[in-house]
């Protein structure tokens, strides 16, 4: 398939078109068997961050499984009553309800994962834009349809997303198409209208979601997975398949994925079953709906955003959103990282994958992630407060120049050798850590300084104590004097510890199943406490399934 | 990755064996906790009402007690009202002979019926002890009226018998509903009426014999009365 590789050094968004025509051609026309080989480093130590799409794909079909479900019981006319009766009055509802909210928190969580990940190494870099394109679309439309499950509730929280969202559209520049917008989304005025529409657009989006998975996936296949980063500036794709280091998908990646997909549905399980049983758990991670709107306990509700929006929702306060307008607003803090995103490939076109030379993006994807992360902090604790012209250029500009400069400065050790290449990855992580602490610490004092507590001083403290921590760190780290990680990829056991634990595993595995079998179905509590033996369950598996890889597979 | 396992001492055949027993044994066990869960979950509760039979008073449509000269002795019209549940239609008949005049209806012993046993009706009630009432949703696959209705005895067809258009059914309303010709197997369940001799008012208070078609109960498996409700409307339509 190399002699589709043209000389075009000027690739330009029409050019796009060109490329999609022969990517269709060659997947259509030469199909790769799906059966093929894998890499061994996919599966050994770091070969965590080639799975983080099929750890988004994992909870897009468990939301899938558990939307099919609660669909059996929702009904948009009683929205509400029907949502809470499933919670209450239907077996192991709550853990159905309360895991499909927080499989939806992990996907987007896992998919900005992802998407950073591929942003770090560059697999945005030619031959994979339509795979970064149609991502960037995966990931708005996963959003899409987390506002609309969210807003199905009926509760007082969805009841302001809707209107938050209405105000927005109705906000557009042309008032027909801002009502136009409106009507289609949220129907003409009657809760049954309102109702069965969020639950028709969560559907359909949720269905785009997988259409446009499905090319995405594809696209990947075609394009075989990203060279080894250590590989630096080689040109993707690098795969020879006549290594002996690559192994055939059936058994080794399927046991493997196994075992991720295991993982990570039992975490989604496992998470909120923990938190329904948990008194006193914050607004903003109750795997619970609210109150209903109208209700006394609705006033004491903080109108709170998915957490997954608490950005849009800070800044919102910004003077300059505030002159705008809602709608202007959304398009330019929402909008500009978008372009910026759909942009990326054009804007880098260089063939090389070596983070030290791609100084700009990297800086700018570290800022991006302290932005998301810093707003969303911000606005969980400082909602509603109008933030002035100088503080909005502070909060942009005092994240971003700092960024630029140290990892400017951290590429130029790499260049000039004394900043080893293979721990770039970890100071990218610890950087964004560094910027992202910073940034909550600084919130920290202030909350301190506003309402000097106890427990204000001990949330600053700590937050102080873990950015010098991380700062000491990076310093350590740029100095060298931290010393180098290695891992042994072939880390064995005695053979009777693999027997031990082999049937450590199956006892406790059979133990929770059965003590989960006399557990009363009725009940928020009692199906919570279902729902944290499932989880354990799932996690137990995909801890044999380690197990299993070690010893006979040796990975 | 060592490609020659035979050479590595912590692995043998028997306890790769074991590994992957101790896994199947794993995934049964996930297996077994997500089918508990998933199995029970996707069946909804069975709506309906609790406690016994409610008595419930024949109102006509604009909520008046039905009187004895309300109904009509062999009415060709299809007479019905819903009861115990809002979503099980019932026949209402003041039964005659075939110059229409009022025929005394006698208490009757159905005979069993595969899976249940058999009953005595109750008979007629009312002045003449001529009105008598049961499901009107037929025992072989649930056709409902204007597909099931009683054809008076003047009719050409099916004379004074409950006859189901749907697959031939027919019940003699005549004889506590038992079963003429089948398809069915089970006579229709009979309701028991209440007939208070000095306000000449109807009600009714429990069913007899077979369990309605397609409920696992008679009070349970269709869509309830509102809480509260004490009166039934009697409606006709032509067939």
């Amino acid at each position: 398939m190399s002699d589709k590789k043209t000389s075009s050094t000027s690739l330009r968004m029409p050019s796009l078109i060109g490329e999609s025509t022969t990517l269709i051609k060659n997947i259509f026309n030469d199909p790769q068997p799906l059966p093929r080989k894998v890499p061994d480093y996919m599966r050994g130590k770091g070969g965590f961050w080639y799975w983080t799409g099929a750890m988004v794909m994992t909870a897009f079909l468990y939301e899938a499984l558990t939307g099919l479900v609660l669909l059996f019981y929702y009904q948009p006319s009683n929205a509400y009553v029907s949502t809470m009766a499933f919670l209450n009055n239907t077996p192991y509802g709550v853990v159905i309800l309360t895991s499909h909210l927080y499989g939806a928190y992990a996907m987007i969580v896992l998919m900005y994962l992802h998407l950073l990940r591929n942003l770090f190494v560059g697999a945005y870099k030619k031959p994979r834009e339509i795979q970064w394109l149609t991502g960037i679309i995966l990931l708005l439309l996963t959003i899409g349809v987390g506002y609309f499950g969210y807003s199905m509730s009926g509760d007082v929280l969805s009841q302001d997303a809707v209107d938050v969202g209405k105000g927005i559209l109705q906000a557009f520049p042309i008032s027909s198409i801002g009502l136009w917008l409106s009507l289609v989304f949220y129907g003409g005025g009657s809760t049954i209208s309102l109702f069965s529409r969020l639950l028709g657009w969560h559907i359909v989006l949720a269905a785009s979601i997988g259409v446009i998975f499905a090319l995405h996936f594809f696209i990947a296949e075609y394009n075989t997975i990203m060279p080894k980063v250590e590989k630096g500036a080689d040109k993707a794709p690098l795969v020879d398949k006549e290594s002996k280091e690559y192994k055939p998908w059936f058994p080794y990646n399927m046991v493997y994925m196994s075992q991720i997909s295991f993982l990570v549905m039992g975490l989604i399980i496992l998470i909120p079953s923990i938190l329904a049983v948990t008194p006193n758990v914050p607004e903003l991670f109750s795997p619970f709906p609210q109150a209903a709107p109208g209700t006394a306990a609705a006033a004491t509700a903080i109108l709170y955003p998915p957490w997954f929006l608490l950005f849009i929702y800070k800044e919102m306060d910004f003077q300059l959103s505030i002159a705008v307008g809602p709608f202007w607003a959304t398009v330019i803090y929402a909008g500009i990282p978008l372009i910026y995103l759909f942009l990326l490939p054009v804007l880098d076109r260089s063939e090389n994958l070596k983070m030290q030379d791609r100084t700009v993006h990297v800086a700018l994807g570290i800022s991006g992630i302290a932005y998301l992360i810093g707003l969303s902090v911000w606005g969980a604790v400082d909602y509603g407060i109008e933030v002035a012209y100088w503080a909005f250029i502070l909060f942009f500009a005092g994240i971003a120049i700092p960024v630029y400069l140290v990892t400017r400065y951290i590429t130029d050790a790499v260049k000039s050798g004394k900043f080893k290449e293979a721990s770039l990855p970890a100071m990218i992580v610890l950087m964004t850590l560094i910027a992202v602490f910073s940034f909550v610490s600084g919130i920290g004092i202030t909350s301190y300084l506003a309402s000097p507590d106890t427990g204000n001083a001990a949330i600053m403290i700590v937050l102080l104590v873990i950015t010098v921590l991380l700062v000491v760190s990076a310093i350590a780290m740029i100095l060298g004097i931290l010393p180098e990680i290695t891992w042994k990829s072939d880390k064995r056991m005695s053979g009777s510890s693999y027997t031990f634990l082999g049937a450590g595993y199956a006892f406790c595995a059979i133990a929770l199943v059965s003590v989960m079998m006399v557990i009363s179905p009725y009940g928020v509590y009692n199906g919570s406490l279902y729902g944290i033996g499932l989880g354990l369950l799932f996690i137990i598996m995909a801890a044999m399934l380690r197990l299993y890889r070690s010893y006979v597979y040796h990975e | 990755m060592t490609e020659n396992k035979s050479n590595d001492p912590a692995n043998d055949s028997s306890r790769r064996t074991f590994l992957k027993y101790m896994t199947m044994l794993g995934a049964a066990a996930v297996s077994v906790g997500v089918l508990r869960g998933a199995l029970q979950n996707i069946a909804p509760a069975i709506s309906g009402i609790t406690g016994g039979f409610p008595t419930m008073q024949l109102v006509d449509s604009s909520g008046n007690p039905i009187k004895t000269t309300s109904l009509v002795v062999n009415n060709p019209q299809i007479v019905t009202f819903n009861y115990p549940l809002q979503s099980d239609p019932s026949f209402l008949l003041r039964l005659g002979d075939s110059s229409n005049n009022d025929k005394v209806i006698n208490p009757v012993s159905v005979p069993a019926s595969p899976g249940f046993p058999a009953f005595t009706s109750p008979g007629g009630t009312g002045p003449y002890k001529s009105v008598v009432a049961s499901s009107a949703i037929c025992q072989h696959l649930g056709c409902k009226p204007p597909a099931i209705r009683f054809h008076p005895p003047s009719a050409s067809s099916y004379p004074g018998k409950i006859h189901c258009g749907c697959h031939g059914s027919t019940y003699d309303p005549y004889n506590g509903f038992s079963i003429i010709t089948g398809p069915t197997v089970h006579p229709l369940p009979n309701i028991t009426l209440n007939w208070d001799s000095t306000s000449d008012t109807y009600s009714v208070t429990g069913m007899l014999g077979p369990t309605i078609y397609g409920q696992p109960s008679d009070l349970s498996g269709g869509t309830p009365f509102p809480s509260g409700t004490t009166k039934t409307t009697v409606t006709s339509e032509v067939p």
